[in-house]
């Protein structure tokens, strides 16, 4: 029941239109508790499943792949327009910074969506094959390795190349200005979502690979955060999410 | 992209068997109307007028209807004719559905909440009968083509999907629907005369063949293989999976008729000529492009829900211990840099693990197929049991390693190795 929570939590603090897109783990499995389906009945669902992921990370990929362009261009006339003038520069900069991050957090959230249901859909199959005696889980699994959904190269590519843009279009560690702050107070707030939805997806793999009593074989091992754990705790969100 | 109603030229006639297809591949894809194919599938559901009263999208419906008798009924409708059939068109009128997606995250939504609201899916508790001779057919079934790892699926997802090429290149070339029907034909020809019977496996859908093109820097179409994949209907409606370089093009050939408000679909795709894309995939990628040029939104999916009193603003970002905003920002991207380190890990381990599995299994049902495994030492087929047993001192070795490899020093110790798999 443990992933049941963490899918269910990261839900919660996923970005609204995405809510509705991920895996409907509890209902699947509620629905292989006795009697289980037939296999076609249940193979059927998850291929539906799979077509809603599908369909969801194709478009938002789309989506991406423009917001990256424009991005880019942005950045590309900014410069331009600023030259030497490194005060203009700074002053507009600010805007753009922020969008750099939220895009590269959006991004990388849709790799975690990717990942949470392609881990649900594991999970899912294995206690169906218990439940049933069967082997469903290792061909199902195979063809969904080549699924669209799992296939996040494309977005974990872009990511990377903004992680390097950002040192060339941030300051070299200076100290800002508290009145900084205030001016983008208001502007922070898309950021806090994706903030915490992050910081979410990182709590619930660490809590996922913490070993269960199924392990097996086909179990990840326990997840290695000792760097990350120092951020985590730096952070403290007031918000149903505990950090332990 | 805009709503499309499902078509399939070429199977009018094999409709009235899509019974047990629309029950048992239930597409989250949906159109608002119907096609003929589904007002037969529709009718033919005639114990539970529920069933025709909803677009084929929200099938989803059925299922999670909380009469148990209605859905009871679809089963049995289905029990009558082959199995058999319905599997081969459960396979294809999913495949169907998929390239009809609208991207419309509403009706999505809407079928979803109807699922999530009722608890009670589909039991078949009430009707044993039908789903004890499933099995055999359906084993029957499974081996009808071994163009993949064999499996019905396998072979409808290949034959689609080159239809699919066909079909997109449709558009701009001729007509290749004798192509699709020819295969159909020789699909059904080896399904009944094939009587391979292998373990129980489910409705395979093993491994497509790699149609879509690697993610290559020439501006190529990358169609988007989908579970069942991408079926030829005569259209073309297929979705696109977009690359930078592709929309470069698109920019490039936008900015040559004068920026994108005066661009239009079909000019953008003429320009562009690139095989396979239609004015469809255009117009919907020429409307997202206007949006987000004319709307720079600092989030893609837009601030309102997260709109927050200032005060809220100042006490969050206080939470990042009162530091300023580039730091706050900073702070943020190294949270995400971190999730997606770990994400990419995870999905490499992911994949070993299954490429380790699939391998010991190959080997294992080579090693089974002449011999039976003596003693069962659990509920389990002796045969599953045994291979498991092997998958898990072998993979135990991997999961060691993975281990090492993730510095943690806690070994992972596989317990039960018998069941869990």
């Amino acid at each position: 029941m443990k992933f049941g929570k963490r899918i269910k939590e990261q839900i919660q603090e996923s970005l609204p239109e995405w809510r509705d897109k991920f895996l409907r783990y509890k209902e699947l499995k509620n629905l292989i508790s006795s009697p289980a389906p037939a296999e076609s009945i249940f193979v059927g669902l998850l291929n539906a499943e799979i077509d809603k992921f599908n369909a969801f990370f194709v478009e938002q990929e789309e989506d991406f792949i423009i917001h990256h362009k424009e991005l880019q261009y942005r950045i590309q006339r900014l410069v331009e327009k600023c030259g030497d003038n490194e005060e203009m520069f700074r002053l507009e900069i600010g805007e753009i910074r922020k969008d750099i991050v939220n895009f590269h957090g959006e991004m990388v959230l849709l790799v975690n969506y990717s990942n949470i249901n392609y881990t649900g859909l594991a999970k899912i199959l294995k206690k169906y094959d218990k439940r049933r005696g069967g082997g469903i889980r290792s061909p199902f699994i195979q063809k969904v390795l080549h699924q669209p959904f799992f296939k996040t190269d494309l977005v974990s590519r872009l990511v990377r190349e903004w992680e390097t843009t950002m040192d060339a279009v941030f300051p070299a560690k200076v100290a800002e200005e508290g009145y900084e702050r205030s001016a983008a107070v208001t502007s922070a707030a898309a950021g806090e979502g994706i903030f915490r939805n992050t910081v979410a997806a990182l709590l619930t793999m660490r809590e996922m690979r913490r070993g269960s009593s199924t392990y097996s074989a086909f179990s990840l091992p326990p997840l290695n955060l000792s760097d990350s754990d120092l951020v985590l705790r730096s952070v403290h969100l007031s918000s149903p999410i505990p950090i332990p | 992209m805009e709503a499309r109603p499902v078509q399939r030229s070429g199977s009018r006639d094999l409709s009235s068997n899509n019974n047990l297809a629309r029950t048992s591949s239930i597409p989250s894809s949906s159109t608002p109307k119907p096609s003929a194919a589904e007002d037969v599938f529709m009718r033919s559901e005639n114990n539970n007028t529920q069933l025709m009263s909803r677009p084929l999208g929200q099938t989803y419906h059925l299922l999670s209807s909380s009469n148990g008798g209605a859905v009871g009924h679809i089963c049995s409708s289905s029990s009558s004719s082959g199995f058999s059939t319905n599997l081969h068109y459960s396979s294809m009128v999913s495949h169907e559905k998929q390239q009809h997606y609208t991207g419309n995250s509403s009706s999505n939504a809407a079928t979803v909440q109807t699922l999530s609201n009722d608890s009670s899916w589909c039991h078949h508790g009430s009707l044993p009968g039908e789903f004890l001779d499933f099995p055999e057919t359906h084993a029957a079934i499974q081996n009808s083509s071994h163009v993949e790892d064999g499996g019905i699926g396998a072979a409808f997802d290949d034959i689609q999907k080159r239809s699919d090429w066909h079909d997109w290149a449709d558009h701009l070339i001729t007509d290749e629907d004798p192509l699709l029907s020819t295969n159909w034909n020789d699909l059904l020809l080896e399904t009944s005369s094939n009587s391979d019977s292998k373990d129980q496996k489910s409705l395979q859908i093993p491994q497509p063949q790699v149609v879509q093109q690697q993610p290559s820097p020439s501006v190529e179409l990358r169609p988007v293989s989908t579970t069942s994949s991408n079926s030829n209907n005569g259209t073309g409606k297929a979705r696109m999976r977009w690359t930078p370089e592709l929309h470069e093009a698109f920019v490039e050939a936008v900015n040559s008729l004068g920026g994108s408000e005066r661009a239009t679909p079909k000019g953008v795709l003429k320009i562009m000529k690139v095989e396979g894309l239609t004015i469809y995939h255009v117009k919907s990628h020429l409307q997202k492009y206007r949006t987000a040029r004319y709307r720079p939104e600092p989030s893609e999916t837009g601030s309102p829900e997260k709109k927050l009193t200032p005060l809220e603003h100042i006490t969050s970002l206080d939470l990042k211990g009162g530091i300023g905003i580039t730091e706050a920002l900073r702070l943020q991207m190294e949270v995400q840099k971190q999730l997606h380190e770990q994400l990419e890990i995870q999905r490499n381990l992911q994949l070993r693990i299954e490429e380790q599995g699939k391998y010991l299994q190959m080997m294992f049902e080579k090693q089974n197929s002449g011999l039976t495994k003596g003693t069962a030492s659990t509920s389990d087929s002796a045969a599953k049991s045994e291979q498991e047993d092997k998958k898990t001192a072998d993979s135990k070795e991997l999961a060691a390693e993975e281990t090492r490899v993730c510095e943690e020093p806690e070994a992972p110790q596989a317990k039960r190795p018998k069941t869990d798999n």
